[in-house]
């Protein structure tokens, strides 16, 4: 099972999330925060806003970015597999579901954490954030929490892709959702309460939260509760998309639907 | 019977690539949606941003999210076609067929508009939904008219955008990376002036600067541009917009000329 887990780990950025090229990955980790940040930043400042904010609306694009390598990307291996026409022989396979498709998340979780830290580091040199260095452990585990929650809901909607033509519509919708419903560009409270609801479904609203409470050294009481929604939202991602890739692999493979893209 | 003229030759090319991107359309419109799911986002994250800020801004968040749709659709559609031509193997039989492939993209351009206008609609009305009325309109008819000629900016960037993406593997990258880039360099959300001063003539160079900022100044009193005004803004607008499409040709034949001698076309 580890050989599996570690062989998909590394090979599965090279193939079907297609991460490893340079451009790929430091366009990710440094030009797309720094651009959607500058965006909502100035949509800010257009409306009125004052620094706080702005330094709200960076903060939580900064971390909003995780999207586009833990969901986006890891959505889209079912699309580049049934692509490639290797989606019927990996099902076939005996190896564990768990190695082969948590093994996928490990590289994205790592460039997730890489793009919500530089988007930090962004949003505390040019957005007015302020962060006591006495914060940046529970910044640091908030991000990391955040980062492994994102790459399962990724591997979440992958499974649900499994059944329909393409994930690029559900990679794309929650892509960009959490601008929405997470709190990312305005308080939550903000929206109708169903709305609300909506967002709390969402790991990033929780990860979030807790990057938030960790910037603004709320009681570490706070932030750690917090960090086990984040968790928790999390496991449900992880456990859900592994019953729902046992599920949808089956109703493809009785359907035929597997091989349509 | 006379043999066509190399005129009729291009416009006949142009027309069929035209009819294949609305067909293709037509088989799976789904497609439309991930060009479309930003701008609405977006254009509700700025209509809850805005929303104390008075009449006007509600038209600041339908312009610039409509205005997005477009340009996404633009860029997407520019770089997409031609990759797709590239993994399917048809790029270099395309390019190599006697008609120049700036008519094929052509084709694709016009279509691109024209369903990045279809999806400009669609969140017009998601919004006006969320607003719950329309946005008040000085000049409907100068508005309407303005952004059809806003519509023609966009394609003259997609044509000479679309010559770089037959050089490139990596058009979905660029598209991804470059996506937020575009939108605040030319101002879809919110005017360029309120950039920093030195990122100005990188955004004039783009014919859609120049017109969103005209169409500002026409759909919004009180608006504050760039200093010179609208008819400045107007003339800009359709002079750059002409450069881009007098020199597309000239772009095109050299494009086409050295991606054969390099023999790359096959890359995938």
């Amino acid at each position: 099972m580890w050989r599996t887990f570690w062989t998909n780990a590394w090979l599965a950025p090279r193939t079907s999330l297609g991460l490893m090229r340079i451009d790929f990955v430091v366009g990710t980790i440094f030009v797309i925060p720094l651009t959607q940040m500058v965006f909502f930043a100035y949509v800010v400042e257009l409306g009125g806003g004052g620094a706080s904010e702005v330094a709200f609306t960076a903060l939580g694009n900064a971390i909003a970015t995780v999207t586009y390598s833990s969901v986006f990307s890891v959505c889209l291996t079912t699309d580049n597999e049934k692509h490639g026409g290797t989606m019927e022989h990996l099902l076939v396979s005996p190896a564990s579901r768990f190695a082969l498709y948590v093994g996928r998340g490990f590289i994205p979780i790592l460039i997730s954490i890489a793009s919500a830290a530089v988007g930090i580091a962004y949003a505390v040199a040019f957005f007015g954030v302020v962060l006591p260095p006495a914060q940046i452990p529970e910044l640091a585990v908030s991000v990391v929490l955040t980062a492994f929650a994102m790459v399962g809901f990724g591997l979440l909607l992958g499974a649900v892709a499994l059944y329909l033509r393409t994930a690029l519509i559900l990679g794309n919708i929650f892509l960009f959702l959490g601008l929405l419903l997470s709190g990312v560009n305005f308080p939550l409270a903000a929206l109708p309460v169903p709305l609300q609801w909506a967002g709390d479904a969402l790991p990033l609203t929780w990860g979030l939260s807790a990057v938030r409470a960790a910037v603004a050294a709320d009681p570490i009481g706070t932030v750690a509760l917090f960090w086990g929604a984040t968790a928790l939202a999390g496991a449900a991602c992880y456990g859900l998309s592994l019953g729902l890739w046992k599920t949808f692999e089956r109703r493809a493979l009785a359907t035929g639907s597997i091989a349509r893209y | 019977m006379a043999a066509p003229t190399a005129q009729v030759s291009w416009a006949r090319a142009t027309a069929a690539s035209l009819r294949l991107s609305f067909l293709e359309f037509m088989a799976d419109p789904q497609w439309l949606i991930p060009s479309m799911i930003a701008p609405v986002i977006f254009g509700l994250v700025s209509f809850e941003l805005f929303r104390d800020e008075g009449r006007y801004f509600l038209t600041y968040a339908i312009l610039g999210a409509a205005m997005m749709s477009m340009w996404g659709q633009t860029l997407y559609g520019s770089g997409w076609a031609t990759g797709l031509d590239r993994e399917y193997g048809t790029l270099e039989p395309t390019i190599q067929s006697p008609t120049p492939y700036l008519f094929v993209i052509l084709g694709r351009i016009v279509w691109n508009v024209a369903s990045g206008l279809i999806g400009g609609a669609i969140v017009y009305v998601v919004i006006l939904v969320a607003a719950g009325g329309p946005p008040a309109l000085p000049d409907p008819i100068g508005f309407v008219a303005l952004f059809v000629f806003v519509m023609l900016t966009l394609a003259a960037v997609g044509v000479l955008l679309s010559a770089a993406f037959v050089y490139t593997r990596y058009a979905g990258v660029i598209q991804n990376v470059g996506e937020f880039a575009f939108y605040v360099g030319t101002g879809c959300m919110f005017p360029v002036v309120l950039l920093p001063f030195w990122t100005n003539p990188v955004a004039l160079v783009f014919p859609a600067t120049w017109a969103l900022d005209a169409l500002r100044y026409l759909a919004i009193p009180g608006y504050v541009g760039f200093g010179w005004g609208f008819w400045v803004d107007l003339a800009g607008a359709v002079v750059t917009t002409v450069v881009y499409l007098a020199i597309a040709g000239t772009v095109y034949r050299y494009v086409e000329h050295h991606v054969l001698e390099q023999g790359n076309l096959g890359w995938w």
